[in-house]
């Protein structure tokens, strides 16, 4: 690898180089589409693919194109440079040039010697938590907070008394702080350095995580994407089930989609029922277990743990089964539309006591992470973050392009100059004296001035 | 990931940006030295580039994006000035242009 920028680099320099020496006004802008070339190169190898696709065709197709362009339409190939008076001014641009560049190493060269220098933030994870708490039976878990205490790793686990955790938390470093009051969450990853953390899932009570309710130790490898899904476990306690999410794209013409099934007292499956149409909008959970007849089996989904399915492109009427055959939820219309990456999680809904109990699929979309310098990334950024920027360098361009032609349009110099010369010559030669040049004679005596109005005004014309 | 740091990149933009910067100084054809603008408008772009995948920021790549409309936009008026220019004294000497001058 080094030896490839090592390489590029060169050729670079050496690039820019001939084009400043080069006499010739083509060679050196050829020169300089080698060099812009290698700079595109350059932004492949630090991750920017977006910007190197950008960087051949607007710098070495436009512009470069434009420089040629006019460079030949002008025939200003060999223009002569440098006039005598002005040789001076290439010694003082070269020692111009070496003083910024002590100036611009000075910082780089004191920081390359120095010892502490941070550690570059590249290797980069997501994580997020999926509230699976049902909300009615522990309404103090509907709000979760989440602290990541690095020195924390491999000291404490879940089995140690909530003062120890606190106590060792007091003198351990809080890299964040995920807040989760909210099932539908769509996106919600944190973005952290990859690494080894220590989660500490609490209930949040006003104040800083505390009463840790639960710890976990875990690894965030780079470019990973990591779900807690905290649920009610068997014995009805509190439990953290880590899901690594696979957000690398589908296959072609299907969907992923991540199942979890948080209710931990029942069999769960995943079934296709088909086509059906009657009363459709109106059964969502149990009361339509008749109206379903036709059932395929999609997948079993074990309590408390999650179960990833790929679906081809279409439309689907899925339903949440349990082993008795009772239907927990349906999803009617589901739309499998490609490249999509959905994580749904299976969950009690708070209800009424002694009714009968309800369930819901929340959604956790998991398609929130492209790959940095993609053009995905730099789209979103760009149109939500800078939407006006956007539009102001629109507006920039356009005004250069009407400021361009008008600059460029042909007659307008061209017009102004026909006119200019036009007066001076109504002012500076009267009819009469070119009309006595070319007969020889006084015209304003004699009948000449009969003669004139009659056969030759046309000489008159200019 | 990338063995390459971050200094090897951001000393090469230096470089490419003091050579951009030599030949406005020297080079007296104004497309000349417009090419050079153009070098020097790359090398900072480079850096910008550097620093965006340093800090795992995309909004490095944004400005970058920036940079690059507004060097078209530039080069499309400069171009037609150099043009007209061309046209009214046949010459792109940058020393002929002293009109202006007080």
């Amino acid at each position: 690898m080094e030896w490839l920028f090592l390489a590029v680099s060169f050729v670079a320099v050496l690039a820019a180089a001939m084009m400043l020496t080069r006499q010739n006004a083509v060679h050196s802008a050829l020169f300089l589409i080698v060099n812009f070339g290698c700079v595109a190169f350059l932004y492949l190898m630090l991750d920017a693919p977006f910007l190197a696709m950008v960087q051949v065709t607007v710098y070495t197709g436009a512009i470069m194109v434009l420089f040629l362009f006019v460079i030949m339409l002008l025939g200003a190939e060999t223009t002569t440079d440098t006039s005598g008076r002005m040789r001076w001014l290439g010694l003082a641009g070269s020692v111009v040039a070496i003083i910024l560049l002590l100036i611009f190493a000075f910082p780089i060269a004191s920081d390359m010697l120095s010892d502490d220098r941070p550690e570059p933030l590249d290797a980069r994870a997501q994580l997020r938590v999926i509230n699976a708490i049902p909300g009615g039976e522990a309404e103090e878990f509907t709000v979760m907070e989440m602290g990541f205490a690095m020195p924390l790793a491999g000291r404490v686990s879940a089995s140690v008394a909530l003062d120890a955790v606190d106590a060792t938390m007091a003198d351990s470093r809080i890299d964040g702080v995920i807040y989760n009051d909210s099932r539908e969450a769509v996106r919600g990853y944190t973005d952290l350095a990859a690494g080894e953390y220590t989660v500490v899932v609490g209930v949040d009570d006003g104040s800083y995580v505390s009463g840790p309710i639960f710890t976990k130790d875990l690894i965030l490898s780079p470019d990973s994407a990591v779900s807690l899904v905290v649920f009610e476990n068997e014995e009805g306690l509190v439990d953290v089930s880590v899901l690594t999410d696979d957000i690398s794209a589908p296959a072609v013409g299907k969907m992923r989609l991540t199942l979890f099934n948080a209710v931990t007292d029942r069999q769960v499956a995943l079934v296709d029922v088909g086509q059906y149409t009657a009363r459709r909008s109106l059964c969502e959970d149990a009361s339509c277990n008749s109206l379903i007849p036709h059932r395929k089996l999609i997948d079993q989904l074990p309590a408390g743990d999650h179960t990833s399915l790929e679906l081809a492109e279409g439309t689907y009427n899925l339903a949440f089964v349990d082993q008795n055959q009772n239907v927990l939820r349906t999803l009617a219309d589901y739309r499998a539309d490609r490249g999509l990456i959905e994580t749904r999680v299976l969950v009690r809904e708070p209800g009424v006591p002694g009714s009968q109990a309800s369930y819901r699929a929340a959604v956790y979309n998991a398609l929130g992470v492209p790959a940095f310098g993609s053009p995905e990334s730099v789209g979103q950024v760009l149109f939500i973050e800078y939407v006006l920027p956007v539009m102001l360098v629109g507006m920039l361009l356009l005004v250069a392009l009407i400021g361009v032609i008008v600059l460029a349009r042909p007659d307008a110099l061209a017009q102004a100059e026909r006119r200019r010369i036009n007066r001076r010559r109504r002012v500076n030669r009267p009819l009469v004296s070119v009309i006595s040049q070319q007969t020889g004679s006084d015209v304003l005596s004699g009948d000449y001035l009969a003669k004139l109005t009659g056969g030759s005004a046309d000489d008159s014309a200019e | 990931m990338n063995p390459i740091g971050t200094e090897p990149y951001i000393v090469l933009s230096m470089v490419l940006f003091l050579m951009g910067a030599l030949g406005v100084l020297m080079r007296r054809n104004a497309i000349l030295v417009f090419m050079s603008v153009e070098l020097m408008l790359n090398s900072a772009n480079l850096a910008l580039v550097t620093f965006a995948r340093e800090w795992g920021q995309v909004n490095g790549h944004v400005f970058v994006f920036f940079v690059m409309t507004v060097a078209a936009a530039e080069v499309a008026v400069g171009l037609a000035l150099i043009v007209n220019i061309f046209r009214e004294r046949q010459s792109i000497n940058i020393d002929d242009l002293q009109q202006m001058q007080g």
